[in-house]
């Protein structure tokens, strides 16, 4: 696992600088409006209808972008806590630590994948 | 005109024939306003022990010799007022190095790891005098001079978390060497440093602590070296799939 995770380290680290990067622009403005502009009607409520997000979800751009914020923080956390866990002393179980965060990652991104492939299909 | 008060300074001292653990002296001891750490160091083995050993040279921030954990920082001594320090400090050597005696640590396996990065020009054939200077613009400088300032004073890899964990790490000061050759126009190295920069211990261990580029002390930002360097290995890792031999 861990000559494998060498190997394939160039692309974990694209997810991951993809993840932070959805991240820290889309995420806290997803929690401003679904958290307090929303509720709080400063934001009309309609735009989220099931309809509409239906709409969205259901386009080509609409469904890359819901399918690359859901599965590419999941990298970037796998990525993180990986590396928190190297910080913390544990290289010598990077390989085991390694195969459940990325594990865990790739089946969330196939997850999100086929979620958003069936609204095509 | 310098006031003369005094202060107590909590030393490390080991001495490898006497002592199993490295033990903290603490002596107190007259300093004057304008005094560096460095400064109360010397005086320490100049009027009160002389047995205390600690490395230093040029006092002016250039050497690089002086670098010890001050309060648990790593900083060049003789770049750290005293006065900015209470009225104990605690000097210990820096951290991740092996202690050979009291102050001074092993540099053999930074030597080693600065060497791994291949920091020089590496070009297929010799210029001939004949051709000339080579030319390079100030832009073209201004990519990598930065990362040209080290003095390998080591406070990155005192500071650095993964060098700490990783005992093969290159470590930021031989990355950000190495990425340095690879931004120079007169070098054709890059492709033999990336192979070195993408195996174990290299750009990609970083987890972008960025704790060497706060305690450098001459501004490198090896952290930066890092994180471009490691942008440069994906294009090249993604061209070796595309082009034969990344497109060299």
């Amino acid at each position: 696992m861990k000559f494998l995770m060498l190997k394939l380290e160039p692309i974990i680290w694209q997810l991951f600088g993809g993840g932070m990067m959805l991240g820290a622009f889309l995420y806290p403005a997803y929690l401003l409006v679904i958290g307090f502009t929303a509720p709080l009607g400063i934001t009309p409520i309609e735009g989220l209808s099931y309809e509409r997000v239906l709409g969205l979800a259901s386009s080509i751009p609409g469904s890359v972008l819901i399918a690359a914020t859901i599965s590419l923080p999941l990298w970037a956390a796998a990525h993180h806590v990986r590396h928190i866990f190297i910080d913390f002393g544990g290289l010598e179980r990077d390989g085991f630590v390694g195969l459940v965060c990325y594990g865990s990652a790739a089946v969330g991104s196939a997850l999100a994948i086929i979620a958003v492939l069936r609204l095509h299909f | 005109m310098n006031e003369i008060n005094k202060k107590t300074v909590k030393v490390t001292r080991f001495d490898p024939d006497q002592d199993e653990e490295p033990r903290t002296e603490a002596y107190e001891i007259p300093v004057q306003d304008d005094w560096k750490v460095l400064d109360a160091l010397n005086y320490i083995k100049d009027e009160v022990d002389p047995s205390l050993s600690h490395r230093w040279s040029c006092r002016m921030a250039v050497c690089g010799s002086c670098g010890m954990q001050v309060n648990g920082e790593p900083k060049l001594t003789c770049k750290t007022a005293l006065s900015d320090y209470e009225d104990t400090v605690e000097v210990a050597p820096l951290a991740n190095f092996p202690i050979i005696r009291d102050l001074v640590v092993e540099l053999e396996g930074f030597m080693e790891k600065m060497k791994t990065a291949k920091p020089w020009i590496m070009s297929a054939k010799e210029r001939a005098a004949e051709e000339g200077p080579t030319s390079q613009s100030p832009e073209e400088l201004a990519a990598f001079k930065q990362f040209s300032m080290c003095i390998n004073c080591m406070l990155c890899y005192s500071a650095c978390p993964v060098v700490g964990n990783e005992p093969d790490f290159l470590g930021p000061a031989a990355l950000a060497l190495g990425h340095r050759y690879n931004q120079d126009t007169r070098d054709e190295g890059s492709s033999e440093r990336n192979e070195i920069f993408r195996d174990e211990g290299g750009v990609f261990a970083c987890s972008y602590a960025n704790e060497c580029s706060q305690v450098c002390p001459k501004n490198v930002d090896p952290s930066a070296a890092i994180q471009q360097a490691k942008l440069l290995n994906v294009i090249d890792w993604a061209k070796s799939f595309v082009v034969p031999r990344g497109g060299k």
